[in-house]
């Protein structure tokens, strides 16, 4: 591959990883924390083929292609660095859903060694998110969620004729995406799969249990459909 | 830019101008044509198995770009400001006594596997032993402070997994090292990994570290993605589920748990939370899991053929694999 192809494909690719930063989008594939990362790593790559791309344009065509024959072993599989960017730019992959709750292991088993929980918050309808609603239920016996009115948001999902609020936690990428499941009883929204809704309601008392990987059971009350978050991963 | 590179050109040929199809032809032509059928595309791929597939694949390259351009930034800033005497005279003489040196300083680099080979290229370029850059290239991205801390955080009930952890990685990386030393052979690595850069002395310092940089993502980045290519297919398409019924068969969930974390390619900072989330299993498959993954997985093995060769890579691979489940059981039947 040429030297001229590759500082295009590099200018290509860093303005990928901004584009994806500045437009919010690597919400969908990373977690926030690395943020400065990816525009760090953005801006150096836009550098450094801006830099060879004005040597060589200095020192003129001649000496570059003498350079190119020094690394004359530049393998084909440059190429593929198009694939990421084609990728973000053209098809730009929606958030994980519920293909990876039906798929996964480990239902909510994750939450069940996290013991790292205070008081609950005081209010007639405590907005929780589902690792702590799913940590709680899991782990926490004495029962503090019980009686109190929770509101969780998430994307429906079915199976086995059951209806669940689901969930997706990161910790680095979407690629070690873990579950977090919660059944619902009662006023079961009759909205599509896949749609992000606001539920309000309460658990049903010691649901969660070994038998069913922990997914504790929700009594709904009310249910609005809302637009998928900004982050649609918690972590 | 390209006006004046086009009146160059064609002043230097003779004769009329020949169409000469070159990469940057077919580049601007593979952009034209996704344009065109971007929609089509986009379609094709409306399958809930195949978009979770390409999330995960830009998720895989998104987390580790960072990380491999701070391993290449490394690499060029030691190809421009460390001359090889310095770094011999940093390192043991002996190289049976350079490689655990090699392990422990892979502490100090803080970042998940894509940073550690191209750095540990450039240490061969620069003279270091093989046997100490190869250990340092498996040591990094096991035991640096982030991932032992993710680990902690992970792990919270049982501290010594950390410790297992980081013990059995060091021990990984040095038997592979001491391995190295008594049956390596230096035609197995690619004559190019090992060329010697040309000699710099009379060039701006800056413009080594700019070229030697750029020139190592260039080598590095399509590999990578090739990496990121397998893991999403297979995180996609191999099903986790029936692990968990493995329960107590130790010896099998060994086994399976070291080849899952070959072709699940997590970052090293990550794949704590996951190993947590295999509850059923005991501790050990799970530290195996942890021990391998650092040390072989596609992404990794994808990246090594690219920098060392394929010759390399389809003996180191599986020779690290081994060792890595062997160190990791021996750690975790003492530690755990």
């Amino acid at each position: 591959m040429r030297r001229e192809t590759q500082n295009i494909l590099l200018v290509l690719l860093g303005g990928a990883l901004l584009k994806i930063s500045f437009s919010g989008l690597y919400l969908r594939y990373v977690q926030k924390g690395l943020l400065p990362l990816l525009i760090a790593a953005g801006a150096i790559m836009i550098g450094l083929a801006l830099f060879a791309i004005i040597r060589d344009i200095r020192a003129g065509k001649a000496a570059a292609a003498e350079d190119d024959h020094g690394h004359s072993h530049s393998s084909r599989s440059t190429w593929l660095m198009l694939l990421p960017v084609l990728a973000v730019f053209l098809i730009s992959p929606p958030a994980l859903g519920g293909d990876v709750v039906s798929s996964a292991a480990d239902t909510n088993q994750t939450q069940r060694s996290r013991n790292l929980l205070g008081e609950l918050p005081s209010g007639d309808v405590i907005p929780l998110s589902m690792t702590e609603f799913v940590t709680r239920t899991a782990w926490d016996e004495s029962g503090t969620l019980d009686g109190r009115k929770v509101k969780l948001t998430g994307f429906l999902t079915r199976a086995e004729g059951n209806t669940f609020v689901a969930r997706l936690a990161i910790s680095c990428c979407a690629a070690d995406a873990r579950p977090l499941k919660v059944k619902l009883t009662g006023d079961v929204p009759s909205l599509p799969d896949e749609q992000w809704v606001e539920v309000t309601g309460q658990v049903v008392p010691k649901s969660a249990n070994e038998q069913n990987s922990w997914v504790p059971s929700f009594t709904v009350e009310a249910s609005t459909s809302v637009p998928e978050p900004v982050e649609p991963y918690e972590s | 830019m390209t006006i004046t590179g086009e009146i160059r050109s064609s002043k230097r040929r003779s004769g009329p101008p020949r169409l000469k199809i070159t990469s940057l032809e077919v580049l601007c032509a593979i952009l034209v044509l996704a344009l065109l059928f971007q929609s089509r595309l986009v379609d094709l791929l409306d399958v809930p198995k195949l978009r979770t597939a390409s999330t995960v694949f830009v998720a895989i390259c998104v987390q580790a770009m960072p990380f491999l351009v701070l391993g290449v930034l490394i690499s060029g800033a030691i190809a421009a400001f460390v001359p090889a005497s310095a770094l011999r005279r940093l390192l043991p003489s002996k190289t049976a006594l350079a490689v655990p040196v090699a392990g422990v300083a892979g502490v100090a680099l803080p970042g998940c596997e894509c940073a550690s080979v191209p750095v540990a290229r450039r240490l061969m370029q620069q003279g270091v032993a093989p046997a100490v850059a190869l250990t340092f290239l498996l040591a990094a991205p096991a035991v640096n402070p982030i991932v032992l801390v993710s680990t902690a955080v992970a792990f919270n009930d049982t501290p010594m997994m950390v410790v297992a952890r980081f013990v059995g990685s060091l021990l990984t990386a040095m038997v592979m090292g001491w391995l190295w030393v008594r049956f390596g052979k230096m035609e197995w690595i690619a004559e190019r990994a090992l060329a010697r850069l040309g000699d710099h002395s009379g060039q701006n310092k800056w413009a080594v570290f700019a070229e030697s940089a750029r020139h190592d993502l260039v080598d590095a980045g399509g590999f990578l993605v090739l990496g990121g290519l397998f893991a999403a297919a297979f995180k996609t398409f191999v099903p986790v589920a029936w692990m968990q019924t493995l329960g107590g068969q130790i010896v099998l969930g060994v086994i399976v748990m070291a080849l899952l974390a070959v072709i699940l390619a997590l970052c090293s900072e990550a794949d704590a939370f996951v190993a947590v989330a295999f509850s059923a299993l005991p501790l050990l498959p799970r530290l195996v899991f942890l021990v391998v993954g650092p040390a072989v997985d596609v992404k990794l093995i994808a990246l090594q053929a690219g920098a060392f060769g394929k010759s390399f890579a389809f003996r180191f691979a599986p020779a690290t694999f081994v060792v890595a489940i062997l160190c990791a059981v021996l750690t975790g039947v003492v530690l755990l």
